[in-house]
Order: C-alpha cells, then structure tokens, then sequence
C-alpha cells in the first residue's frame, strides 16, 4: 500500500527554509487532486478539493474503501498526488524541503495501535519523534508529560504498552506524535479496531485538543456518531467528496447516506422508524433529544405503555437438550508458579441451552477469552491434562471444587475425551479470522478443517462441502474458489475465514468479535449471515463482543464477564436494566436502554425489547395505541 | 507453547542490582568471567563464587532461578568434566583399569573446571534476571558508541534491536492465536512423525509471515510520519546515570580483580601443605 509516487508535473514553489512564515490561512488545502495506486487501476481518488482551516474539527466520513485513507496519506505526504496539489500549513509534501516541514506541522495516528510503537516502554515512545527532530533532551521530559497529560496517561509513564488495553495504546500513540508539537492531527481510522469505550477516549482527546489547544483535527472514520464532535462532516464515496456540511445537516439526509454505504447511528435507525409510523420527531443524534422529543409527543397523542409481560419471560428452558453447555467452577490461572500468575478466571457457573444465540459482554482483559477458548478445550481443564494429580486437601479444609465443563455429551475434565471430534461441533471463530487463512485457494483454505477432521472424505465431498458453506457465507463458489483468499477484499476474506469454521457443521458457533473493525453496514451484514447461520446450520451461536448495541439487537440471552467472574447472565432486557451497576464496571449499555432511562427521568416508564424494532414499536404502541382504544 | 507474555528470564524486583546501570552490570560481568579464567587455584575461584553470592543475595532474585539457569549447560557440563578425569594427564596415579587411568591432576582439574563453567553461567543468569532487554540494549548501545567512530551506525543497530524487542511480545501473541485457530479447525501440532509435523507448521507461518510484513510495513510509515530518517541528526532522551550503587559495585568489582590476582601470586604461601590440591 505504501507505494510513493514520484511526481513532477507538480507546481515546483521551493519553500524557504526555516524562518518564521507568517501563519497559512488555511491548515490544509487541496485543489483538485486525483491519485490511483497504479496505472491502470481506477482512481482511489478523484478530483478532490478540500479546504481545511485553521483549528478546525473536520470529520471525513466514509465506508471502507471510499478513499478517506488515501486522504490521510497525500496530506502526510505518505503518497503524493498524480493531478492538483496538496498544501500543509503552506507547504507543499511533495517537495523534498516542504515534506519535512509537513511532516512536523501534521502528525498523523494509524490503525492499528501496536504497529506505531517503536519502544517498549511508554515515555521511550513518546520520546522516539522529537529525538528525530533533535529536541534537546530537557525539552523532550517536558514534552512527553505534556503529551502524557493531553491524553490523560500520565500514570503510565514508565508501563509497557503490552499491557494496556486497545484505547489506552491508541491514546500513547496519539502522545507520541503530539510530542512532535504538530498543528493538524489526522486520525486515520484510529478508532477502528477498538471497542467502544476505547473509541469514546480517543475521540475525546481529539475534541479537548480542537478545544483546548486549537489544533486543526482530521477526524477520519467510517463512525457516524463519532463525526458528532466535529465542526463539519465531509461524505466520501468511492473516491469523491459527495456531501459536506455541519454533521446535524448531513445526518438529516438519512437516505442519502445510505446509498453511500453508511448508516445512521443506532439513534437515527429508531428516529426514522418513528417516524415512518407517523409521530413527527426531530432527527435526533443523542439519547436525552429523543426522549424529550417522545415526551412532546406523549403530550399530544399520551402515553399508555401495554403490559406487555412477554418480554419478562425467561428464555432459560431447564429441559435437557442434547446440545447443551454447562460450566462449572471454573478457574483459570495464566502462569502458575512465576511472579507473572494472574487469575484470569475465578470460578464461572454458566449454562448455554441448545438453541440460543448467546452474548458473552467483557473489557479486555475480562477474561472472556480465556473462557470461550474451554469450550473446545484449547484450554484444557486441570482433569483433562497428562500427568494430572488430584491436589491433596488439608485437613479441615473444604476442597476447592473442581472445574468441570460438560458439551453434550463430552466431559471436558476427562483425559479421554475426543479432542478432535469435539473440535469439530464446536466451532470457533477467533477475532480478525482473516488472518489466519493461508492456502494457495480459498478452495484449500476452506477444506483445511474438514481434511483434518475427517481423513476418509471424497474430492467430490469434500467440495461439495466447501461450496455449501461458501453459499452459506454468501459468497459465490464458482466466482472465489480457485482464487487466492489474499486477492479478496477485506468483508471477503472474513467470510471465507468464517467459512473455513462452519465447513464441518458445528453444532455450536462460537465467535470473538465477529464485526470487529468492519464499517457499519459490513458489520450489519455479518449479524446478518449469523443469523442465517443460526438454526439450520448450528443450534447455538455465542458471540463475544463489547458493542452493546451489538449484543441487544441480536442476542437472545447474555453475559457480562468481569475481573474473571460472570456479573450477570440474563436475557439482555433485564441484563441492561442494571445499568448504574454495569456503568460502574466501566462498560456501556445499548442506545435503546440509554432512551429508556432518559424517559423514565421525564416519568415515561416503558419496558420493551431492546432491539430498535421492538423500543420502536412499543413507543409507536404506547403513543398510538392509547389513541385507537 | 509459548504461555509467557514476558520472554527473557528477567525476574521483577527492587533490587541493588536491579538498580545498577545496564553499563556497570555488563562490565562487571565481563570482569567476573575474566577473573574466573585468570584464577589458577580454588582461592580465586572462591572469591569469585562469594562475589557471586553476594551479588545473588543483593539482588533478591529466589536462588532456585539462578540455579535453575544451570539446567541448559548440564550435559556439556558432565561431558567435559567426565572427559578431563580421563584424559587429564599428570603424575599421580590415582586409579588403574586396563587401558584408562585417572590422575590426581586430572581429577582436580575438572572438577576446577566444572565450578568455572557453573559461576560462569549463573553469573550470566543473574544479569539477564535482573536486567530488562530493554535496560540491556541501553547498556550496550553506549558501552558501543565508541564504534560509531570507525562508521559502525550503532544507534541504527540499537533501533532495530529494540524494535525487535518491542514486537516479540506481540509477535508470540499472534502466534498463539493463529495457533489457536488453527487447532480449532483440527491442525494437529503434537503427534504424527517429523515430516507431518514440519507440514503442520505451515497454517501458521504463512499467516505469522503475512502479519510480520504487513506490521513492519505500518510501523515503517508510523516512524516516517514520527519524522524519522536515519540520516539526520538526533538527540536522546534517555541517558544512563551513575549513580552510588555503581560505585559501590565498582568497589566489588575492584576487590575481586586484585583479590583474584594477588591469591595467584601468593597463593602458594597460605597454606603450603594443601596447595597442590588447590591448583591447576
């Protein structure tokens, strides 16, 4: 990707070194610029003009692959325009003097947290760019605690990155390039790969350095809600600038967007919803306006929420079934014995019914990980390792209960245990699965589970196999099969990757943040083939993950994981009913819960399913169907 | 499996020695292991093994760990002393089997030498325990800089030696999530003969390969955004401070060097009548 273009045709004004110039109008300018990766490709950018001025908050808006990060890199100089010009505070990147210049006035934050560190200790990272610059060495102290500060990890001054989590190491790498005193921070997707509560700190240090500091910021993102922040949205689609505006403004043209392969936050979703059952609301962008905006319209029409006692029933069947998963007393401990041993797991009592779709809700770091990863024994339990002994019990003392998982009809604890057939009904799709695809074919790739876990297959069954699970993945065989999986596009690969899991008919499908760093309507898309997959394919799906939103629209009972330890585990209406506890756990509750609080404080108390649909319709209910009684 | 999220052996403690300069500890070191082949009689190595005990004991490392660094050099350690009590000569026969003798000379000496290669190693050991990579790669880098002298980039070196250090924690990681998943999906690493076992490594170095690139590459536009360009002139922030401990180290070190040397010259006078039993 990080192909630098050589261009001459470009306007050759020789920026004069150092001296103070007076400040540009403009922070960043770019007129008419058009770039493509090669030759013959089509263009990843077309035509683009873009004005950025000075301690502006812009946010740049589009799905993946729309050329918002070819952006990022033509103003970082990264890349450097075929046609127009590109401007940084006065200097031109594409010229060998302006590139340095440029390179000090704009810093820019990448995807992916773990790749922009070059030290192994926080403040030697924050360090590593004004040594380049050749900062004195006082100076530089000075700069990593007011780097440190900024971003709120002044604690962390002398931790390893290793142990932090995603939005904490994305904070240190924001750190390490404001140590470069830069003008204009370009955030290039630097949410994308964390969780919500790690979007929600990276984006607030972004807006307090816009407010506080009056750095021009770059906020680039496939987000919508995050462009709330910003001064002004710009909409890219497949290469060009399609809409531009205030964020309130480009919000409101909800079908607009769509076309462009974005979605409206989960809030606009349920606005449009009411509004199509005719109660006139405001587009709203934030929980407290909907809420008000109901209670307006409760005045008019009044509100009589139906008891609607179907929703309070439990979905926990105690009936045996032939598929269930029980987990009991389940601890586990990352290296015993070494000044390193930390409890992952402190003894967790679940049990998963044939048939559910169920939600596992914890930080990293929770220990959820460690506990999906037993349920096909990866992990295998203390009972089931060689050269196991029963640990003797003091006298007097209860014995600590042993770990035991029971899946259908394994046991777990047991040595004997067939390992590979078990793997082979429990599936397991582990976080970013496309990286772990490796065959010269997607063919190949698919096959390698169903090889391994069946020797006496057939050619002609064997891709039989693979062609049925590629179409239940929705993809085409005839199109991908004999192609290499590292030509796919990104939603692509994942899918072939999911494939490759559900190829052996897992009876149960267990999924690590499935949607993981996918835009919004890739996200939706996934939720969309699990819920195809789930049923016919495999009984039960469980998904991990720390997008709530995520976890009520689709999940039929819930988990939350936290410290090692299961907080709750319920259907999410009642699981999401705690929320001043969970907020006290660090972790969020979805949009839809959020309303309902906001409307019980205005004394609109309502209970419903917390998918949109369903808050939606019970509103539309309580508002409406007090009128046709 | 690779289990530790720390690699290298260092032991976490606020230790003496912990706090010694990376600098003063390699020296040190590197004084310890001379003096271990510059002493001719058990008196030196003596010294150097109370130094030693000394140095275990400031540094509160649990003894078992240093003991345990051992384990590696066992069998080279039996090998070469099993091997000198044969074919040591010398002038004292001890014992007489056909073709094999032992000499008291012989015997002496390997058992001088396997208590030379012991201090040795756990000497080593307790550098790397008490010493991060990160602290050790500071250390070198400026006990080297008089390379730079004769065109030897050794910042450059530096760099990529703690960038290396940097991604093996994330790259031992990514390995033990590939491997995960390939379990998943039926891989089998434990059994099956050498050639299936090699075969078997495949699923999970292309995918390591693939991901080593695409980092390296990221991280390479990371720093290029950082202002990074090999050629220019920078500055560091972290400089390595002497402090009262590494005097007082300095003094140890001084103490084992003439203590060492002078019980090689009057060795001889402590005790007259042991001494050739003490000497090599």
């Amino acid at each position: 990707m990080a192909k630098k273009k050589k261009d001459k045709n470009l306007n050759k004004d020789v920026q004069t070194e150092g001296g103070d110039k007076p400040l540009p109008d403009f922070a960043v300018r770019l007129n008419g610029v058009s770039f493509s990766y090669a030759e013959n490709e089509p263009y990843a950018l077309k035509n683009v003009s873009l004005e950025i001025k000075r301690g502006e908050f812009v946010a740049v808006l589009g799905h993946n692959g729309s050329g918002k990060s070819t952006l990022a890199r033509l103003i970082c100089g990264l890349l450097t325009a075929d046609k127009g010009s590109v401007e940084v505070w006065g200097y031109n990147p594409a010229d060998k003097s302006g590139l340095g210049k440029v390179r000090e006035h704009a810093g820019v934050v990448f995807q992916n947290p773990d790749n922009q560190m070059v030290a192994s200790i926080v403040e030697d990272d924050i360090a590593f760019g004004p040594e380049n610059l050749g900062v004195p060495r006082e100076e530089i102290g000075e700069r990593i605690s007011w780097a440190l500060n900024a971003v709120g990890m002044e604690k962390y001054r002398n931790s390893t990155p290793a142990r932090l989590s995603g939005g904490q190491k994305q904070r240190i790498a924001v750190a390490g390039v404001l140590a470069i005193k830069p003008d204009v921070l370009v955030l290039d997707e630097s949410t994308a790969m964390l969780d919500p509560k790690g979007r929600r700190e990276v984006t607030e240090v972004a807006a307090r350095l816009n407010r506080e500091e009056g750095m021009t910021v770059i906020l680039i993102t496939h987000f919508m809600d995050e462009a709330l922040l910003a001064d002004r949205a710009v909409v890219m689609n497949r290469g060009e600038i399609v809409l531009e505006g205030a964020p309130e403004e480009i919000f409101a043209k909800g079908d607009e967007l769509e076309t462009f392969n974005l979605s409206l936050p989960e809030i606009g979703g349920i606005c449009s919803l009411l509004k199509a059952a005719g109660i006139s609301v405001k587009d709203c962008l934030h929980p407290e306006e909907l809420a008000l905006e109901i209670k307006k319209q409760s005045e008019i029409y009044g509100f009589k929420p139906r008891s609607s006692g179907d929703i309070t029933v439990s979905t926990e069947n105690n009936c045996k079934n032939e598929w269930d998963i029980d987990v009991e007393n389940l601890t586990y401990t990352y290296s015993p014995k070494s000044p390193f041993a930390t409890k992952a797991l402190k003894g967790i009592n679940l049990h998963i019914s044939e048939g559910e779709f169920f939600g596992i809700i914890g930080h990293t770091g929770s220990g959820k990980s460690t506990l999906v990863q037993h349920l096909n024994a990866l992990i295998k339990l203390p009972g089931a390792r060689k050269r196991y002994k029963k640990p003797k019990v003091k006298k007097g003392r209860q014995p600590l209960p042993e770990s035991k998982i029971t899946i259908g009809n394994y046991d777990l604890s047991d040595k004997k245990c067939n390992w590979q057939s078990l793997r082979a009904h429990v599936g397991m799709v582990f976080q970013y699965p496309e990286y772990q695809l490796f065959a010269e074919t997607v063919e190949d790739d698919v096959a390698f589970g169903l090889k391994n876990f069946n020797k006496q297959l057939t050619k002609e069954e064997i891709s039989q196999a693979v062609k049925e699970s590629l179409t239940a993945v929705g993809l085409d065989y005839d199109d991908v099969h004999d192609k290499s999986p590292f030509d796919l596009s990104g939603g692509q690969k994942r899918r072939v990757a999911i494939a490759g899991v559900i190829v052996t008919k897992p009876k149960i499908l267990v999924l690590d943040e499935p949607a993981a760093g996918l835009d919004p309507l890739g996200k939706r898309e996934i939720m969309k083939l699990l819920h195809g997959l789930h049923g016919d394919w495999c009984k039960t799906v469980i998904i991990v993950s720390h997008d709530m939103d995520e976890i009520a629209e689709n999940c039929t009972r819930a988990c939350v994981v936290s410290d090692g330890e299961i907080f709750d585990c319920a259907t999410p209406e009642k699981l999401f009913d705690r929320a001043d506890e969970l907020f006290a756990l660090g972790l969020d509750v979805p949009t839809t819960q959020k309303i309902l609080i906001e409307m019980s404080g205005l004394g609109l108390n309502l209970k419903c399913k917390l998918t949109s649909q369903g808050f939606a319709s019970a509103v539309i209910d309580a508002l409406k169907g007090g009128e046709n009684a | 499996m690779l289990n530790d999220v720390t690699f290298g052996q260092y032991y976490p403690a606020k230790s003496f020695v912990h706090r010694l300069d990376p600098r003063v500890k390699l020296l040190f070191l590197i004084a310890y292991i001379v003096m271990l082949f510059v002493a001719k009689s058990f008196y030196g190595l003596a010294l150097c093994f109370i130094i030693l005990s000394v140095a275990v004991i400031a540094s509160r490392v649990p003894v078992g760990s240093v003991l345990r660094s051992i384990k590696g050099v066992i069998v080279i350690l039996i090998f070469t002393s099993v091997l000198n009590i044969f074919f040591h000569g010398g002038s004292h026969l001890l014992w007489h089997w056909k073709f094999i003798s032992i000499y008291t000379e012989g015997l002496i000496f390997s058992v001088f030498l396997t208590f030379r290669l012991l201090f040795l190693v756990m000497g080593s050991a307790l550098l790397t325990l008490t010493t991060t990579p990160v602290n050790l790669t500071d250390g070198l880098e400026s006990l080297l800089f008089p390379l730079t002298l004769i065109k030897i980039p050794v910042h450059v070196l530096a760099l990529i030696m703690s960038i290396a250090l940097r991604f093996i924690p994330t790259l031992i990681d990514e390995t033990n999530r590939i491997i995960s998943a390939q379990k998943a999906r039926g891989a089998n690493f434990e059994s099956g003969n050498v050639f299936k076992r090699v075969k078997a490594i495949v699923p999970v170095l292309i995918p390591l390969l693939l991901s080593a690139f695409r980092r390296a590459e990221e991280l390479g536009d990371a720093m290029d955004v950082r202002c990074y360009s090999s050629g220019k002139k920078r500055t560091k922030y972290k400089k390595l401070k002497l402090g009262w401990r590494d005097l007082i180290a300095a003094l140890f070190a001084s103490v084992l060097i003439s203590g060492v040397i002078l019980l090689n010259i009057y060795g001889a006078q402590i005790c007259p009548q042991i001494y050739p039993y003490v000497v090599i």
